[in-house]
Parts: C-alpha cells; sequence; structure tokens
C-alpha cells in the first residue's frame, strides 16, 4: 500500500505553536516521570556503591540484620579466627559502622562512618586524593567533604572527636548520607567499643552460599553474599521512598495524560470542520481513527524523544557537578515509559475519537 | 449506457417529533440523466440542503428511496456509505471546504486516499486534474494562498478524483464575483458533458439557470412550478409571484425577495433591469 496524505501530523502542526506546546507540555510531564524514576535509580545504584565495590564475598552480621542503612549490628572478634578456619574462607575483615553527623564550621552532613583495618577490605574502594586515614585522620567522600566545606588537612568532627582529613574519595555519597573512613580501631576508641565489629566482611575462594551456609553453621551469625546483601539494601530503600515515588510517579502521568488529552482534544475540534468535510468526501471510521491517532503518536513519540534527551542531559550535567544526586536512565525505564505513554495517548485519544464518530457528515452544509 | 445516474422517489425527510415536527423535504420525485445538470433554486429553509444531504447518502430519509447509479442507498449498510460515498459522489461546497493545514495538491490526493488509491498513483492523478483545471502552478500551496475562484476549482479537482458518476454542489458560485462565478459555472456544465456525469446544483444564484437543462424550484420541501417564479430585479433572486412584496407601475409589476429589495426599486426603477416585469 502506498503513502497516504498524513493528515494527523499536518492538523497537529499546522498550527505550530498549539502543537509544539502540546508536545512539550507532555515531554514536560514525562520528564518528570522519567527524572524521579532516574533519580530513583540513580540513588539505588549509589546507594549499594560501598557494597558493590568491597573485595569480599560475604558480609556476616548479627543474625537478622541484612543492611547497612539503619541497621545496628553486633559481632564478637572472637568469632574471627572461627570463620577463618573454615575451608573456603581467604580472608576476614572487620568493620565498624555508625550513621553519624559529621559537622565543620562550615555544615553538618549525615554520613556513613565505616571503621576499617587501611590495606583490608572494608575501606574505600579507591582514594581520590590523599592517604588513608592514620591514627586520628579520617577520608571523606569529595561531595561529603564539599557540603562540610571541608579539604585535606581540615578538622573535621565526628562520633563525638575530632579529626583530620588525610584523603578523599569519589562518588560513595547518596542521596540521604554521605561518606567517611577511620581507622578500625579508632573508631572503637571513639565508641568505646571493644571486642566487637559491626560486620565481618570475608573474601572466599569458593562458591560463596557453601561457604556462607558453613559460617552460619559454625558461628550462629549471619552471613551474606554481598549481591544478597546489596539487593537487601536497596529494597530497604525503596520501601522507605517508594511510597513517595509512586506518588510523585503518578502525578506526573496524570499530568501527562492531561496534558496529551487536552492537546488532542483541542486539535481535533478545531478541526471538526475539515473532519466533517472528510466524512463527507467518504472518510470511514479507520481513517478518522487514523486521524486522530497519529496526531497522539506524534504527541507522545516527539514528547518520549525530547523527554529523554532532556534526562539524559540532566542528568550529565548532575554528574559535573559534586551533587549527591545521580540519575540514572535505565535502558529499561525508557522503553516502560515509552510503552506507558502510547496507552496514555491511547486512552487520550477516546473523547476526540468518540466526538469525530459523532460528528454529522452533513454539517459541511451548514454555515 | 446508464439511463439515470439519480433516481429519487417520494423522498420525505421528517425532524423532531410532535408539536416541534418539521417536514424538511415531502414527496420529492426527481430523475437526473448522465450529462445532465439540474439546478435546484428555492428560497432559505425550504429543504435544499435537506434534499442535497439525502442524494449525497450523508442522510437516511424518513419515506422514499434514492438510488444512485443503480444502487439504492437504502440496501447499504451504514458503514458502506463512506466508501460509496467517496467512489460516486463529487462534492463542491459553498465555502470550498478544503482541509486548511493540507496543500492543493494534497486536498485532491486526500479525496483519492478514501477511495483506496495511494501513493505515486494518486499524487500523479491529483496533479494532472490539477493542471487541467489551470492549477499547475498552485500544487503545493495552501488553501489560504488561494484566490476564491482557485479554490473552487480545487474543490472541483477533488469533486472530479474518482470519476464520480454524480456531482453535488451546494452554492457553488455564491463566495464569487461575477465573472469567476460565471467561469465555474462553465466548468461544471463542462465536467457533466464531457464527462457524461449527472451534475447537480442547489443554488439562490439565477445566473447558473444559463447553463443547467433544468431548473426545479423547491419550496417548504416540495418542487413547484419554475412559471409561478419571478425574479427579484435588485438581487436577482428567483422569488414566488403570490406571498412576496410587489411593486406595480405603468401596468407592470416587479417581484421581490424582500421589501428592502422593493423599496430600494421603488426609489429609482431606472437603475435596474425592467425585463423582470409583468404585464
Amino acid at each position: 500500500m502506498g503513502a497516504r496524505v498524513a493528515v494527523g501530523r499536518r492538523n497537529l502542526f499546522s498550527e505550530r505553536r498549539r502543537g509544539l506546546l502540546g508536545v512539550a507540555g507532555t515531554a514536560a510531564a514525562l520528564l518528570l516521570v522519567l527524572a524521579v524514576g532516574a533519580v530513583f535509580d540513580g540513588a539505588m545504584r549509589q546507594i549499594t556503591r560501598y557494597i558493590d565495590t568491597q573485595p569480599a564475598q560475604l558480609f556476616v552480621s548479627q543474625p537478622g540484620v541484612r543492611n547497612l542503612h539503619m541497621a545496628s549490628s553486633f559481632v564478637p572478634l572472637e568469632d574471627v579466627e572461627a570463620i577463618e578456619a573454615i575451608p573456603g574462607v581467604g580472608s576476614v575483615a572487620p568493620i565498624l559502622f555508625a550513621q553519624d553527623g559529621l559537622e565543620t564550621d562550615a555544615g553538618r552532613r549525615l554520613s556513613y562512618v565505616i571503621g576499617y583495618v587501611p590495606g583490608r577490605a572494608g575501606g574505600p574502594a579507591e582514594l581520590q586524593t590523599g592517604t588513608e586515614p592514620g591514627s586520628g585522620e579520617i577520608v571523606l567522600d569529595e561531595s561529603t567533604a564539599e557540603s562540610l566545606g571541608a579539604g585535606l588537612g581540615d578538622r573535621v568532627d565526628a562520633l563525638g572527636t575530632s579529626w583530620r582529613v588525610s584523603g578523599l574519595v569519589s562518588e560513595l555519597s547518596n542521596i540521604a548520607n554521605g561518606a567517611a573512613f577511620v581507622r578500625l580501631e579508632d573508631f572503637a576508641a571513639a565508641r568505646e567499643l571493644r571486642g566487637t565489629a559491626s560486620y565481618l566482611l570475608v573474601g572466599t575462594g569458593r562458591e560463596p552460599r557453601e561457604v556462607a551456609t558453613a559460617i552460619e553453621r559454625a558461628t550462629g551469625l549471619e552471613a551474606t553474599t554481598r549481591e544478597a546483601f546489596s539487593a537487601s539494601e536497596r529494597e530497604l530503600v525503596s520501601d522507605m521512598i517508594g511510597d513517595v515515588l509512586r506518588i510523585l510517579t503518578a502525578a506526573a502521568w496524570l499530568v501527562g495524560f492531561a496534558v496529551v488529552a487536552l492537546t488532542l482534544y483541542a486539535a481535533t475540534r478545531s478541526r471538526l470542520r475539515d473532519i466533517g468535510v472528510m466524512k463527507a468526501l467518504g472518510a470511514g471510521r479507520g481513517a478518522l481513527s487514523r486521524v486522530v491517532l497519529t496526531q497522539a503518536a506524534w504527541t507522545v513519540g516527539a514528547a518520549v524523544v525530547v523527554a529523554a534527551a532532556l534526562t539524559v542531559g540532566v542528568s550529565s550535567l548532575l554528574a559535573r557537578t559534586s551533587s549527591p544526586v545521580t540519575m540514572a536512565l535505565e535502558p529499561g525505564a525508557l522503553v516502560r515509559v515509552a510503552a506507558i505513554s502510547v496507552v496514555v495517548g491511547t486512552a487520550a485519544s477516546i473523547a476526540p475519537l468518540v466526538k469525530v464518530s459523532r460528528l454529522d457528515p452533513a454539517s459541511v452544509f451548514r454555515r | 449506457m446508464r439511463t439515470l445516474a439519480v433516481r429519487a422517489e417520494g423522498l420525505e425527510r421528517v425532524f423532531g417529533e410532535g408539536d416541534v415536527q418539521v417536514r424538511a423535504v415531502r414527496g420529492v420525485d426527481l430523475e437526473v440523466r448522465p450529462g445532465e445538470v439540474v439546478l435546484i433554486m428555492g428560497p432559505s429553509g425550504s429543504g435544499k440542503t435537506t434534499l442535497l444531504s439525502m442524494l449525497g447518502a450523508m442522510l437516511r430519509p424518513s419515506a422514499g428511496r434514492v438510488e444512485v447509479d443503480g444502487v439504492d442507498l437504502a440496501s447499504l449498510a451504514e458503514n458502506k456509505l463512506p466508501a460509496f460515498r467517496a467512489r460516486r459522489f463529487g462534492f463542491v461546497f459553498q465555502d470550498f471546504n478544503l482541509l486548511s493545514a493540507l496543500t492543493v495538491r494534497e486536498n485532491v490526493e486526500l479525496a483519492l486516499n478514501l477511495a483506496g488509491a495511494t501513493g505515486r498513483s494518486a499524487r500523479e492523478r491529483a496533479e494532472v486534474l490539477l493542471r487541467d483545471l489551470g492549477l499547475g502552478e498552485r500544487l503545493g500551496f495552501l488553501p489560504e494562498k488561494l484566490s476564491g475562484g482557485e479554490k473552487q476549482r480545487v474543490a472541483i479537482a477533488r469533486a472530479l478524483a474518482n470519476d464520480p458518476a454524480v456531482i453535488l454542489a451546494d452554492e457553488p458560485t455564491a463566495n464569487l464575483d461575477s465573472k469567476i462565478g460565471h467561469e465555474i459555472a462553465r466548468l461544471l456544465r463542462r465536467i457533466a458533458s464531457e464527462g457524461d456525469r449527472s451534475v447537480v446544483i442547489v443554488s439562490h444564484d439565477t445566473r447558473l439557470k444559463d447553463i443547467a437543462d433544468r431548473v426545479l424550484w423547491l419550496e417548504d420541501g416540495e418542487f413547484r412550478s419554475m412559471s409561478e417564479m419571478a425574479t427579484d430585479p435588485v438581487c436577482g433572486m428567483a422569488v414566488e409571484r403570490e406571498a412576496t412584496p410587489h411593486y406595480a407601475r405603468d401596468g407592470r409589476t416587479w417581484f421581490f425577495c424582500s421589501t428592502a429589495c422593493r423599496d430600494e426599486f421603488a426609489a429609482d426603477p431606472h437603475r435596474f433591469s425592467v425585463s423582470a416585469a409583468v404585464a
């Protein structure tokens, strides 16, 4: 079948301002949907970055604890030897963990504070600048340092103690928390903890799940693979902010639906005379539906492209700043938004389609 | 060879019910042969448009039947009527009714698309028709850039696009000046003669009598004899001799569509053609 005259597209964009406003309005709503989703995905990716970058396959914690965020875990250090003796265990590194406010004269930032043994698992994957913490020293995430107005050599209060900044790491802050690292013994001294760790990070030479089972059997502690620990962390945070996210997303979809519906209805209404002429000339239901649905497809399709481009643009701009907010536009999210947009566009076409179907072709004779 | 392109028998159309019932068309019989131009005149509200809508398969009659090109319209299901209209009729409207978002060529091509012709063949057919009507230089223009005469020629090209048996024209010269109106009238005549098409024109314009094979007068939904009609010397409208304002002088009588026309005439009769008088 050959090409037909693109009446829908021509109708939509013949009044360019209205057509572009429709696309822009829809794109704004979709941008909100995509941006909220991208911020969420970015936050999820970032929130487990510390866990995901650890050179350990298992996280051993107090029974029932499978998270860092908002969790409290105590593991006796005396279990370290027992775990090291389990076949398949390569290394065991204790860490202490707390959520605490870091303070300087310039500001305060809620952070994960991690006590670790330099040179072993539990520390930052890579230092951006400076050195690992010595006694009385702290390593900060760059974003955290910036929000505190602190640089190398400056002092920061944490865990009720004053620390000197010895190094900076990158990309470990997330939307809720900064990140800071001190030596394990300094952390223990600051919190007056003896013979205990929060978690043990275990490197394995075998299938991690088998080793985890053996650790649990030998110690009664909870041993979780890094992937499962990371997933549990994401699930917890997702549960905490999921409702807000869903409300925002639903509101954005409602706005998008309203804009698309209004645009299509206005475009159809302004062309009722033309549609009446088409009916008089012999346009059947299929041809008229094609006109309305083409308008919907163009509005929604152009809006998806514009919204995706803007989301990518905003996320790359954000990445150039030290903002703890990161955006990750996942291909799956884009496909999902595009698919829902098709449904929204189709639903928004119903009122114009009804209007068109009820139009009397003989109305073209009326003046 | 077809003997009749359009046949209407006992055509009636009633709107509303009870006290508000209106019989817009009452028992109209009409036969139009191929190649014939039939002009239907009548005052506003006489039922011309309703009749045209029924003849054009846009409105079902309350009673009676319409046969077009041998097909009884009543035998066609509602969803078959659009395709029938697209292939068997060409429509020409007073307001041209070109789609303002489409170019001249696309307006004609659209009519072809609606009848099933698409792609290059439709585009080429549209261009040939438009060139034949002297619009070869206007193919890519939007309707707003055209004069009234050009718009009506585009509308005629669109009406001819699917080589229909019947052209229905609603006041085709009403929005055109005298010269262009005359050109359009001659064009409609040529279309009927050369294409062996039936052309049914509904109009107030008495100039169209010149190109019509038959002139019918519709009033109160019924055809009346033209011998009972006179022409208003001021506005040129055909008027019924009874029950209309008139003016008598020197043993002659003139008939008018309104008292305004009569008063204008009475103020200075010599300004107007007096040939419409009845002795």
